[in-house]
């Protein structure tokens, strides 16, 4: 009986909170409701053929795709070399990793707006180191190929801290007495690294890659701010979301175009927990 | 290799910072030096530095009673209310998962963790017709309700990674010694978990702090705004955005979070040693 | 664990006062008795703040207090119309978009305004261009859903000091043939923006509205798509085809286009702020933006800033519209609605017009000041302001707009970036458009 009290709240505060609106809006979805309220038809499932007749559906899922898979590799890979680097002790460390946190610590939608600033094309600063220091200068914002790479940068700026802390808690949660006993075996720091430091903080990486990828999905705010929601280039699924629900009126198509990309990411997701899972339990 | 590690480091750190130093700089200027063509890069030589922008985001927005200070209270208030909230009921949810046989458990922690997928955007208008009808736009208890429930997908599957690596024989030595579990709970297994919950607590209290979306949308008048939308504000102005403000309010914004995170760094650092002690 | 929880409620005690009421917001209660008291919601910008003074002069006249609530501009758009969703609204007056008549009038959310303005504004006096289209809805028909608030235009903001410069003016009548001066047709404008851009001095021609967020693109495209020969559509048939992609509409485009070389390098995507800047730091020759900016750029630059309105393309001549009317929303109380028609009625008088232009960035639909020659001399930017409202034309404002707007703002953009041509692009637009009038139409979304 104790157990319940321990998960009880949580899970009560969760489900008051989320399943009346995930329950409106799959009925939402069904309707033609507009921004402004009014008349409300069922249009039965009207929306979802809509939804993947639109071409910028599929556009908007493979740029989705496309940011989120570079953004988190980059920032996983970058995060755990930068762990794995800041692992032992060094003068200023404490400095070094609060200030190394900084970017996350920011407001996207104001670091948006100063990307934009530094982005800029003539009087942005990063053009114009690039320009001193001889070098082409891109036009990040116009050039279309460039628009995405200048989001997937911002969003690498800023959550590559994140993973960088959960790496080093998995770092850190790694027993002592194992490294001591590979010593002694004279393994080389690669084994060590292969066989011990990697597979024992999988798990946790796992999460923060899980944790990031969701996350990432739903990121709107710098491309709104990069590139309007607007642009075929970024646009992404949320930018799509909002250019329907907001720009378009049209709440019902934007619920629907929301609960297909809902069912996907679950079923992503699943296969992800079912691998942390089988990871978990074969230690 | 030690010396690729220091270089790393050091690389990073330099390509971090600089956008924040470019922040830092801006914050000190004219607007003027802000949009000029020519870059002003070094305080004093290239331009003339000044603390204007500062001074101007004391005063009350024109046509308005609150000035930043108040919009910043709110943050305040509604971030780190949240976030202990989410800690606590996360710590405990993650902990009854982690040592009861709780039926379904599978299946509830993925529910957990998938109210993390639907986009905002997505679910804002159903959120604001419930909070219109329980009265709870434009005050601070709803804002502090939402960002809970949305930390708690995060929190709880963070602590239960962490309260999985203590080992069981901690607490079970200490429920033969005759504590109860509630008190194993608060003495063991918290102060162990200290390290999870610092990192779980900064997350939560970012994520709250910085929050845009509902903070706009659940909030047409000034009483429990935060500060994200406050700076949206800044964005219809006929002089053009000033950049300066824009730049201090930043600034300003994030000094709380850093003195946070200073605060719990030794939690942060700590991380988990108990694994020294397994036999 | 205790002391979480001691902390937990202190936290929430923190709460419980001054965010507690959710109650309608600032104005009055839904209470019959009570004080009179009237509420306007406006986006957050200076002529919101002009309107506050009047308000409090309307309060001294009338006793009927006026608030004026100012929301972000990113989300002004989204906040009215989710409080039109409410049973009753918030705000008696909203301050709309010219864009959103359309909605306001066929889905119930503003009152028809016709047969009162009739009576309460001479409307010989308001300048039929804002009439057409801060008022009136369906086009054509005489019926009227707001009343004429801020009236804007896009014009020409240039450097009169280069223009006037005796190298430059010797220079450049070298090398065209001609006088240096504020443009007069397309041809001139593009010369002089050649002429002044200089990348290697960082000097650069023009300015341009080409903001991709919202709608900064299709406005600045706007005036010239009409002046090349082209236009949105047929205001009554709602046909597209032949209209948005005519040869003039194309070449229009590829003039727009074309103008990007003598632009700074991200010219093709300045937003309204952005826009300001390449003028604002002194690099530029000449900006194509809101008049509702120039009151700043007057007061930053002082006689070394001309303004003139948009040049033409042989006779045709044209400026985008831009401001907002003032509305009666339609889920307000009968008795504020009253005190909301007072306020207008009163807003719309003369003396208070002369009073309104003296507020920053408030401009007027008033034909009588429009012409009046002390209006003219008022400023630097009058003239040509008033020159501009001759010439006004706006997009589409049917309930649809949004859904009509996203194409243009892609494609359009598309076309800038050099992804597309500027035929298929506009062909693009044509055959989404008339698919979404056609969808419209169905759902009897368009007047008939």
């Amino acid at each position: 009986m104790l157990k319940y009290g321990f998960v009880g709240p949580a899970l009560l505060l969760l489900i008051a909170l989320n399943i009346f609106p995930l329950g409106y809006n799959i009925w939402l979805s069904f309707t033609n409701y507009d921004l402004s309220g009014g008349d409300v038809k069922s249009v039965g499932t009207r929306n979802y053929r809509e939804v993947f007749n639109e071409p910028r559906y599929a556009a908007a899922i493979r740029t989705t795709a496309l940011f989120v898979a570079a953004a988190v590799l980059i920032e996983l890979v970058l995060g755990y070399a930068l762990a794995l680097a800041l692992r032992g002790e060094f003068l200023g460390k404490g400095f070094v990793l609060t200030v190394l946190l900084v970017p996350m610590m920011l407001s996207p939608a104001v670091m948006g707006l100063f990307w934009h600033l530094i982005f800029k094309g003539d009087y942005g600063i990063f053009n114009q180191t690039l320009g001193a220091a001889g070098l082409p200068e891109p036009q990040w914002l116009t050039d279309p190929g460039l628009k995405l790479a200048a989001c997937v940068i911002v969003d690498v700026w800023m959550w590559t801290p994140f993973m960088m802390l959960i790496s080093l808690a998995a770092l850190n949660s790694i027993p002592r007495h194992i490294y001591e006993a590979a010593e002694i075996d004279r393994a080389g720091a690669w084994t060590v690294f292969r066989r011990i430091t990697l597979p024992l903080s999988a798990p946790l990486l796992l999460l923060a890659v899980l944790l990031r990828t969701t996350d990432a999905l739903k990121q709107f705010d710098y491309v709104m701010v990069l590139t309007g929601p607007n642009d075929a280039a970024t646009q992404t699924l949320s930018a799509l979301l909002y250019q329907t629900s907001f720009g378009s009126f049209r709440v019902g198509l934007g619920t629907a175009y929301g609960f297909v990309v809902l069912v996907a990411v679950i079923a992503v997701a699943t296969l992800f927990t079912r691998y942390l899972d089988r990871l978990q339990r074969s230690r | 290799m030690k010396i690729v590690r220091m270089a790393l480091i050091a690389l990073y750190f330099a390509v971090a910072t600089l956008p924040l130093a470019w922040l830092v700089i801006t914050s000190i200027k004219h607007r003027d030096d802000v949009i000029s063509t020519d870059a002003r890069v070094v305080p004093g030589v290239e331009f003339r530095p000044t603390l204007r922008a500062y001074a101007e985001l004391n005063e009350p927005v024109k046509g308005k009673n609150h000035s930043f200070l108040h919009f910043l209270l709110n943050s305040a208030l509604i971030a780190l209310a949240s976030t202990l909230a989410s800690v606590a009921l996360g710590t405990s949810c993650a902990y009854g998962f982690s040592r009861f046989r709780i039926a379904g458990a599978r299946d509830w922690l993925f529910f957990i963790l998938s109210t993390r997928f639907l986009p905002p955007l997505a679910v804002v208008v159903p959120v604001l017709l419930m909070f219109r009808e329980f009265d709870l736009t434009n005050t601070r208890l709803g804002l502090i309700l939402l960002y809970t429930s949305f930390n708690l997908s995060l929190s709880v599957w963070l602590m239960k990674g962490f309260i999985d690596e203590i080992p069981r024989a901690y607490e079970e030595a200490a429920l033969v010694d005759g504590y109860s579990r509630m008190q194993a709970f608060a003495r063991i297994i918290v102060p162990q978990a200290a390290g999870g919950m610092a990192v779980t607590a900064v997350f939560c209290l970012i994520s709250a702090w910085n929050e845009l979306g509902f903070a706009m949308t659940l909030n047409n008048d000034d009483a429990a705004k935060t500060v994200p939308p406050y700076f949206q504000g800044m964005i219809g102005k006929i002089e053009g955005l000033p950049w300066p403000q824009i730049a201090a309010g930043a600034l300003l914004y994030v000094v709380p979070i850093v003195v946070f995170t200073v605060l719990v760094r030794k939690h942060l650092l700590r991380g988990m040693t108990f694994g020294t002690i397994k036999a | 664990m205790r002391n979480i929880v001691f902390a937990l409620a202190l936290a929430f005690a923190g709460c419980g006062d001054g965010g507690g009421s959710s109650g309608p917001g600032p104005g009055p209660g839904p209470a019959k008795d009570g004080p009179k008291a009237i509420t306007i919601w406006w986006a957050q910008w200076a002529p919101a703040d002009g309107l506050q003074e009047l308000g409090r002069d309307f309060e001294k006249e009338t006793g009927i207090k006026v608030t004026v609530h100012q929301t972000p501009w990113p989300d002004y758009q989204n906040q009215v119309n989710l409080e039109f969703g409410n049973r009753e609204t918030k705000f008696d007056i909203v301050i709309g978009d010219s864009q959103w008549i359309g909605r306001g009038a066929s889905k119930g959310l503003y009152i028809e305004l016709t047969d009162w303005l009739k009576g309460a504004v001479d409307m010989s006096t308001v300048h039929p261009r804002a009439a057409k289209y801060l008022c009136e809805y369906p086009p054509g028909s005489g019926r009227y859903w707001a009343a004429p608030c801020e009236t804007d235009a896009i014009g020409i903001a240039y450097r009169r000091d280069w223009f006037e410069d005796a190298k430059e003016k010797a220079a450049y009548k070298e090398k065209y043939k001609r006088d240096l001066a504020p443009p007069a047709t397309y041809e001139e404008m593009r010369d002089i923006a050649e002429f002044f851009t200089r990348p290697a001095d960082k000097r650069y021609g023009v300015s341009w509205l080409t903001g991709r967020g919202y709608d900064a693109l299709t406005m600045g495209f706007e005036q010239v798509l009409y002046a090349f020969g082209g236009s949105w559509g047929d205001e009554k048939t709602f046909k597209v085809q032949g209209h948005i992609n005519n040869d003039g509409a194309v070449a229009g485009l590829e003039y727009l286009k074309s103008m990007m070389k003598f632009s700074t390098p991200d010219g093709a995507k300045l937003d309204y702020g952005q826009c300001l800047e390449p003028f604002d730091n002194g690099s530029t020759a000449m900006l194509v933006n809101y008049f509702a900016f120039y009151p700043e750029i007057s007061k930053k630059f002082g006689d070394k800033a001309g303004f003139c309105p948009m040049p033409k393309k042989g006779d045709r001549r044209f400026a985008s519209l831009g401001g907002q009317g003032m509305s009666i929303s339609a889920k307000a109380p009968k008795e504020r609605q009253e005190l909301a028609r007072q306020f207008i009625k009163w807003f719309e008088q003369l003396k208070i017009q002369k009073e309104w232009i003296k507020k920053p960035a408030g401009f007027p639909a008033n034909t009588d000041i429009l012409k009046s020659e002390e209006f003219r001399k008022a400023s630097p930017y009058n003239a040509a302001f008033a020159d501009s409202v001759d010439i006004l034309v706006d997009f589409w404002n049917v309930p649809v707009f949004g859904e009509l707007l996203a194409p243009v703002q892609q494609y359009v953009g598309e076309a800038m970036d050099g992804k597309r041509s500027a035929k298929d692009a506009l062909d693009a637009i044509a055959t989404e458009h008339e698919e979404i009038f056609r969808k419209a139409r169905e759902n009897g979304d368009l007047p008939k």
